[in-house]
């Protein structure tokens, strides 16, 4: 039971770490936090299906032009909303927040809802894994969960890209003396952070299925996971995601379910009090020194 | 030319003018019937869809007779998003209250999901009289209220299986699984609202600790909860025979495909939302062979000839639709509610509450769910027979996608089969 519970609390934690990874891009990047992004992941998952179902479109296009129509509408979302009000950060989370609303409630309206919504698994086949059965599509949300977080390290530490989005996250005044343009590069941390969604729902929505309601639950775990971790700290965010990941599981397992999620907000608040910025987060560091 | 043009104009500006007035008195002329309900869920969508094709049916044959002229029904909805995890209890109110104060309907059908929010909606309904004829929310705690103040909440009706009823069908099916295969460990899980726990809690007392059976544990998860690894885990480690599961959130289609790729060798039976309908087989990739599923009310995604009306309910609703139902609660009762309305409006003679609701207590029909009557708790009475009672169905999906209705004994088609891989213990 000690290792069932292990392995998926791993699982749990991958899952966790990528639906946060794409917010937390966004906003250690442009300093952005994308209150759309729940709804961002559940409209890449509907495109997605609605490609595959209702145009018949195979399987890797849909997935294709889900990922970057989301990139485009993160880029559109930067270039026409955000833009205007960079820097008033109630207004940046009122303003996505409303477009997030909008997108959800659309596909509410619309009827969108039921259980036949879903995204087909990448294969049905399940493995026994120290006397545990896991299916595939867990074992590659693990995986992918991995590559993808060294992928982003690789990319930000050794593309010029990458290394421009580092030196605005760390002062976007210095970075624009060496010529970096930052409406640019925060353009392109919303939209990378939107295509990201579209991957963690393409991985992680065939466990379950397309709801309108998810959207919500997606904005409020990634925002769980990265305050705990520390708003735009990639490190952070793998270490919230391990922590609420393993106390999750573990708590459903030892203590009982309907503890699951007091135990979460627990872990938050513990957190918050003995480091407001988050484990690993710097915005408040100064602060909690003095 | 332009003069004759000018004159056509404003001949039709003064037509639509004089137009508006006789739209609203269409539309004051006719009998309104509030829908407060979560429409962004299956069950809301669904139920709201066939209040509709009721109201089309009944609209189609002239209307409704009250007194001495006939008056059309019309519809008015409201999502008031109770289902919804962490939707507190007083925003569900407020959809309540808004759609009796704005549009005045003679009487509201479907009414909240969360038996919390009935329980709390029914101080609002009583304070303004308007009847409410419930098809969702199932904790029999409403009943009892019902019971205790008779006067005050005597515009309160329920006319989908509550959850004391679905006790009776549940223990019904674990008696026979017993019976067939000699199956006594049980493990039960069930969302963490008001409804599916009392159900467990009922169940346990009144069947498993009576008939001998272990509950060889118990979880209770919250809306939303979407990870069952770790109770499936315990459910192989304690050596669970059956698994007792009881949710009507959409995320428990994440158990079902849970239990089949961990490959638990326990049979599944009790109620999982997705896995009433016709389309289960599909979502869930044609892995849900041997699962039962109790559907809460005839008509409600599945039909059987033995009950007439039920068959033409789905065959209408396809119709008119383009698909079949897909939720096992509460949607033949939301059809079923309006064809009570009718009745008793046209049996009152008036739209006058007080009356409309002694008429509802009289109900005696031939319905979808079987023959429809209302207890003293203003409960549709559900038992086994479709001739003197409103009947659920416990269902069984074959190796080819169909499903067998396996319980009660009156309508089932065929005895209850264990899936491949699961011995039976006797």
């Amino acid at each position: 039971m000690f290792i069932g519970t292990t392995l998926y609390a791993l699982i749990n934690t991958s899952i966790l770490a990528l639906m946060a990874i794409g917010f937390n891009l966004t906003f250690g990047i442009s300093g952005v936090a994308n209150f759309a992004y729940g709804a961002i992941y559940i409209l890449a998952a509907y495109c997605i299906w609605g490609m595959i179902n209702l145009l018949q479109l195979p399987y890797l296009l849909a997935v294709a032009i889900a990922v970057l129509g989301n990139m485009v509408l993160g880029a559109l979302i930067y270039r026409f909303v955000l833009l205007r009000i960079r820097g008033q950060a109630l207004s940046e989370v009122i303003a996505t927040f409303g477009i997030g609303l909008a997108i959800l409630e659309l596909f509410s309206y619309f009827g969108w809802v039921g259980f036949e919504y879903t995204l087909p698994v990448f294969s049905d086949r399940s493995f026994i894994i120290a006397g545990t059965y896991i299916d595939f599509q867990r074992i590659a949300i693990a995986g992918f969960a991995a590559v993808l977080i060294f992928g982003l390290w690789i990319f930000t530490h050794h593309t010029s890209v990458g290394l421009a989005f580092r030196g605005i996250a760390q002062d976007e005044r210095t970075a624009l003396t060496f010529g970096i343009d930052s409406d640019r590069i925060g353009a392109l941390s919303v939209s990378i952070g939107a295509g990201l969604a579209a991957l963690a729902a393409l991985f992680i929505i065939p466990l379950g299925s397309i709801s309108p309601g998810e959207g919500y639950d997606v904005l409020i775990k990634a925002l769980a996971v990265c305050i705990i971790g520390g708003l735009g700290s990639t490190g952070g965010v793998v270490l919230a995601s391990f922590i609420v990941g393993f106390a999750e599981r573990f708590t459903d397992t030892y203590i009982g379910s309907h503890w699951t999620m007091i135990v979460s907000l627990a872990a938050i608040l513990i957190v918050l009090t003995v480091k407001p910025s988050g484990l690993l987060g710097k915005q408040k560091e100064l602060e909690e020194r003095i | 030319m332009l003069r004759k043009n000018g004159f056509i104009c404003a001949l039709l500006i003064v037509s639509c003018v004089f137009m508006i007035p006789a739209v609203n008195c269409l539309a004051a002329d006719s009998i309104v019937i509030g829908v407060p309900t979560s429409t962004g869920f299956l069950e809301g969508k669904e139920a709201l869809k066939a209040v509709n094709l009721a109201v089309e049916e009944i609209n189609a044959e002239g209307g409704v007779q009250v007194g001495a002229e006939k008056k059309l029904f019309k519809v008015e909805s409201v999502d008031i998003r109770d289902a919804a995890p962490g939707v507190p209890v007083p925003e569900a109110l407020l959809g309540l209250e808004k759609i009796i104060l704005e549009k005045k309907p003679v009487a509201l059908v479907v009414g909240p999901f969360r038996s919390e929010a009935l329980m709390a909606g029914m101080d609002i309904i009583a304070k303004y009289k308007t009847p409410l004829l419930g098809t969702i929310a199932m904790s029999p705690a409403s009943e009892g209220k019902i019971k205790k103040e008779p006067e005050k909440y005597k515009y309160i009706f329920r006319t989908c299986l509550n959850a004391k009823y679905l006790v009776k069908y549940l223990a019904g099916t674990m008696a026979h699984i017993n019976k067939e295969f000699g199956f006594k460990k049980v493990y039960i899980m069930n969302q963490d609202v008001a409804w599916a726990r009392k159900t467990a809690e009922i169940i346990t007392k009144v069947y498993f600790d009576k008939a001998g059976w272990e509950v060889v544990g118990h979880e209770a998860y919250p809306t939303g909860t979407s990870d069952f690894s770790s109770a499936l885990m315990k459910v192989r480690a304690k050596g669970a025979q059956v698994i007792l599961p009881i949710f009507d959130m959409p995320q428990s289609g994440s158990l079902v495909k849970q239990w089949n790729s961990m490959k638990v060798p326990a049979l599944l039976a009790g109620f999982i939302s997705p896995l009433a309908g016709p389309g289960a087989w599909k979502t869930f990739d044609q892995k849900i062979s041997g699962a039962i599923n109790c559907n809460f009310e005839m008509g409600s995604a599945i039909s059987s000839a033995k009950v007439p009306k039920s068959k033409a309910f789905a065959d209408a609703y396809a119709k008119k639709w383009g698909a079949s139902i897909e939720a096992g609660h509460g949607i033949s009762p939301s059809y079923e509610s309006i064809y009570l309305l009718a009745e008793a409006i046209e049996r009152a003679g008036s739209l006058d509450a007080d009356a409309i609701v002694a008429e509802l207590k009289k109900t005696d029909r031939e319905g979808v769910m079987g023959r429809i009557k209302f207890d003293e708790g203003h409960q549709v009475i559900y038992d086994m027979d479709p001739k003197t009672s409103a009947v659920a169905a416990v269902i069984q999906w074959n190796d080819d996608g169909t499903r067998t209705i396996v319980f009660p004994k009156s309508i089932a088609d065929g005895g209850i089969k264990l899936p491949a891989g699961l011995k039976a213990a006797k």
